[in-house]
């Protein structure tokens, strides 16, 4: 065999691990409730913001407080260690990094869905409630 | 009906000058495939690719002559940019949107397409067929009409009350309404973030990387086509050099945007949409070693094929990835879906069917090549690394596909296999650079010994001899690094930080000491140590980065430090070896607002000595509220980067005091919580009055009774007051003086009984504050330099093969 042949069949195993490896260390979206039957476990949930609940952002200790629900209708406290994200009320959906823990979901990075900007200018377009 | 004001003209001209560049592209496709049997079509392929280049053109103006002329009929213009645009933002006003992009990328593509029309000879058919065919696809993404209710692309010379959003909207029928509503005399105007010079130079810069892929994927095919396998190797060199080198620098510049005026805190994330331009650089770093391995030893054409065409049909991948919303969950940043991702699909389908097609169909009639490569040879362990940079890139991709795996065999899938979608891995940074740093090791050391190798065969003596004197002198040179940086726990970063510096070292002596600095092994050589620069500039940089806003406060167990810190006016605070002051807030032209801190050092004698000012901003805007923007001092040997993350001016202020507002809806026994109280909602009390004479409600008063109990168990009460009286609303608000809490009864909701409560708390004298990042980030600088000199290597090698070609 040619050692060419021999390299080839090699980096085919490494692909094949790389999608073995990528599918071990890839986690599934799930709710809370699922989060919460293994503290310390992280998970990836994505939900929208409490608008009714309250928010709190403590500035001195970097604690930001919100309550989310999740895509099964499940709300829970979550815990941000980090700057209020701008613009974090208008949000549409906010996709939760983190762990579940006595305190809360500890969520370590925040990914958030706004609306977009088109919808905005509907509104304005919507200027058209006028009549002659 | 007529309406009053529209400049109706140049959108139709617009609107032909598609058609135009559609039709002449199909024109000269067909042209061209039949210009293979018959010579004499190639004269009616060639004017009418002419005349597609020049409709082309025609659409580029047109657009610009929309945007000077602020004519907000339009919708393109109008979302896109406005008066007080300066000028010099018009072209990133022109590329911001979906369509503007499409057509610098086809403007590219045009340009590149006539220099092959001239340079390409006896494989300007099959080229220029290919070419052809890519341009018509990419006329119909912006042609805007609608066939049979399905939508062909999105046209830029749309009106705005013609567009699906806004059909049959009533001031649509207003003859006049562009003079009678002010929402139309002035457009929305460029996202304030893109007001920058990046937005100009860096969306040019990587559509014409895409465009550079083209000509080596068309080459190939012409080579496919005609069957003549060897030529194309020599014409398609150049532009594949030429493609690593502006690819590179677009997305090399992408990440410098991200450094300077981003807040990612870094020139990488790993994001999707960084990934998806990434990829197809790799292999066409792979498919140019490839066609270099060939032309000197004709060994690996197919690897050279399909790295070739895979090159381009990546860059269409990415392209679905991107503009189809696929990736929604998963990116930072945002593309909005115009409804064209069926035809992106079909697009992608198309090239991929015929480029493999037609590479399996020739496959088997591929020169057989002779014998096994040496292991001292230099082609095969050139081969090694296209293999590598294979795997590296499949790696990226797969992993980036994620959310494209969840639409096909996800829970809500194209064919529901899974019963919960696939969410990418939680530690992402972690799980590329797993990967990635392995590869990456591989690659520069291959970079290092590589250019040692002979072609068929090496004297093992003499390459020993010559490699050592860069092996010993990067040893020396990584036992320093790794002792100032301190890299002696992390094995494989230091194996990493050795063979970085080897390829960086032994790249200079190899052109230097032994090719004498001759100008024909500058190519290589330079783009080569570029390389390695880059690996030990990235590696360095972000295995050692310090986060110097670190706080070292934890709230709890289980809860991380904060990374940022927390700056009061005129206060003075420690950050690493800094003290840091932030002195004012000043409001800058184009709704920024600035904080300007000032960085000192501590001397001896107790006093600061002022070191530099950084002046980071927040960028307001309608459409994402406040976006920071960071402020970098940079060192020769290290960058300080500083950006806001909070600022006590963004929380809204309130005339009497009081805010902290949280409002709630209540019945009789709910309870709700405020500020670590409870607050229960006991009774609600009516008193209602009637106008004797009509027995109208003539008054309303409504009280609440409310228990706020705290920590200790403590019970309060609350009595907010809701008087109506002829249509005129009052409020009592209850005070509580102890927790400087307000309560207000706001309203009640006649259909459920429930009450709206507000409640506020006293914010007192407050200090201004703003919250802070700042992180050093060392030795960066040698990454930039890698770039530039990874990129002036590029042009010198295609400048060197545009020669021999």
């Amino acid at each position: 065999m040619k050692k060419t042949h021999l390299a080839i069949i090699i980096f085919i195993a490494i692909a094949v691990g790389a999608i073995i490896v990528t599918m071990s260390d890839a986690s599934t979206y799930v709710g809370f409730e699922e989060a919460y039957k293994t503290p310390g476990t992280k998970y990836t949930v994505i939900g929208y913001l409490d608008k009714e609940a309250p928010m709190h952002y403590d500035a001195r200790t970097q604690r930001f407080e919100f309550t989310a629900i999740d895509k099964e209708g499940k709300r829970q406290k979550v815990v941000y260690n980090q700057p209020k994200p701008q613009d974090f009320e208008r949000s549409e959906e906010v996709t939760m990094k983190g762990y579940a823990s006595d305190s809360g979901f500890i969520a370590e990075e925040i990914l958030m869905k706004c609306p977009s900007k088109y919808n905005e200018q509907n509104e304005i377009a919507g200027y058209g409630t006028y009549t002659e | 009906m007529e309406y009053i004001g529209e400049h109706i003209l140049p959108g139709q001209l617009g609107r032909f000058f598609v058609s135009l560049a559609l039709v002449g592209a199909l024109i000269s496709a067909l042209g061209y495939g039949l210009a293979f049997r018959k010579k004499e079509y190639l004269h009616l392929a060639r004017a009418s690719f002419w005349a597609h280049a020049l409709a082309v053109l025609g659409i580029v103006g047109t657009l610009f002559y929309l945007l000077l002329s602020h004519y907000f009929e339009y919708d393109y213009v109008w979302k896109h940019s406005s008066t007080e645009l300066p000028l010099r933002y018009v072209f990133s006003a022109f590329w911001e949107g979906q369509e503007g992009s499409f057509i610098l990328w086809m403007f590219w593509n045009a340009v590149l397409g006539l220099i092959l029309m001239r340079t390409a000879k006896h494989l300007e058919s099959g080229v220029m067929s290919v070419f052809a065919a890519v341009q018509a696809f990419l006329s119909s993404m912006i042609l805007g009409s609608y066939l049979g209710g399905i939508k062909i692309g999105s046209s830029p010379f749309v009106l705005m009350r013609q567009t699906a959003d806004n059909f049959g909207l009533p001031w649509t029928q207003v003859p006049d309404y562009l003079n009678k509503f002010p929402a139309f005399m002035d457009g929305t105007g460029l996202n304030p973030l893109l007001q920058n010079y990046w937005m100009t130079i860096h969306p040019p810069t990587l559509f014409l990387g895409f465009a550079s892929t083209l000509p080596v994927f068309a080459f190939a095919m012409a080579a496919l086509f005609s069957k003549d396998f060897k030529g194309w190797v020599k014409a398609a060199l150049p532009w594949a050099f030429f493609s690593v080198g502006i690819l590179g620098l677009g997305i090399l510049m992408g990440g410098a945007w991200a450094y300077e005026a981003l807040s990612f805190g870094g020139f990488w994330a790993w994001d999707p949409v960084e990934n998806s331009s990434l990829v197809p650089w790799i292999t066409m770093v792979g498919a140019a070693h490839l066609l270099l391995i060939y032309r000197n030893r004709q060994t690996g054409l197919s690897s050279a094929f399909f790295l070739a065409l895979i090159s381009f049909l990546l860059v269409l991948y990415s392209t679905f990835l991107t503009r189809s919303g696929v990736l929604g969950d998963t990116s930072v940043h945002s593309f909005v879906d115009l409804g064209l991702s069926g035809q992106l699909l079909i697009y992608l389908l198309f090239f991929v069917l015929i480029a493999f097609g037609a590479f399996f169909y020739r496959m088997r009639q591929f020169p057989k090549e002779k014998g096994d490569d040496n292991l001292s040879s230099r082609e095969f362990w050139i081969f090694i690394g296209s293999l590598v940079l294979l795997v590296s890139a499949f790696q990226i991709i797969f992993t980036t596909s994620i959310p494209v795996f969840n639409q096909l065999i996800g829970k809500e899938g194209l064919v529901p296999m899974l019963d919960k979608d696939i969410a990418p891995p939680i530690e992402i940074i972690k799980h590329y650079n797993g990967w990635q740093v392995p590869f990456a090791l591989i690659i520069t050391l291959l970079i290092g010994f590589g250019q040692f190798l002979n072609y068929r065969k090496t004297d093992a003596a003499r390459f020993w001899r010559s490699i050592s004197f860069s092996a010993i002198l990067a040893l020396i040179l990584t036992v320093l690094v790794a002792q100032l940086y301190d890299f002696w726990k992390e094995v494989l970063y230091l194996i990493l930080l050795f063979t970085s510096i080897f390829a960086v070292i032994s790249n200079l002596d190899y052109w230097l000491r032994l090719r004498k600095g001759s100008w024909q092994f500058s190519g290589s050589s330079i783009a080569h140590l570029g390389f390695g620069l880059i690996m030990a500039g990235a590696l360095i940089s972000n295995a050692k980065k310090k986060v110097i806003s670190n706080t070292n406060v934890f709230l709890s167990e289980d809860l991380p430090s904060s990374e940022n810190a927390l700056l009061e006016l005129g206060d003075t605070t420690r950050l690493g070896s800094y003290m840091a002051i932030w002195h004012q807030m000043r409001e800058g032209e184009n709704r920024k607002q600035f904080y300007d801190v000032s960085y000192y050092s501590p001397q001896p004698n107790g006093l600061l000595q002022k070191e530099f000012d950084l002046e980071p901003f927040l960028q307001m805007s309608d459409n994402m509220g406040p976006t920071p923007n960071p402020s970098t001092k940079h060192y020769w040997h290290k960058d300080l980067y500083t950006h806001v993350t909070y600022s006590s001016y963004l929380e809204p202020a309130s005339p009497d005091g009081y805010g902290k507002e949280m409002e709630v809806r209540m019945n009789r026994g709910d309870t709700a919580i405020y500020r670590d109280h409870f607050v229960i909602m006991d009774s609600l009390k009516v008193n209602a009055t009637a106008n004797k004479e009509t027995g109208q409600l003539k008054s309303v008063r409504l009280e609440a009774e409310l228990s706020i109990v705290n920590v200790l168990g403590e019970t309060y009460t609350a009595n907010p007051v809701y008087f109506l009286e002829d249509d005129v609303v009052s409020y009592e608000d209850y005070y509580l003086d102890q927790q400087k809490f307000k309560f207000r009864l706001e309203d009640i909701d006649t259909e459920t009984g429930q009450i709206v409560l507000k409640a506020y708390q006293e914010l007192g004298e407050q200090k201004p504050f703003i919250v802070m990042k700042a992180i050093v980030f060392p030795l960066i600088n040698l990454l930039w330099l890698g770039c530039i000199l990874m990129v002036v290597g590029s042009f010198i090698a295609v400048v060197q093969r545009f020669k021999k070609a």
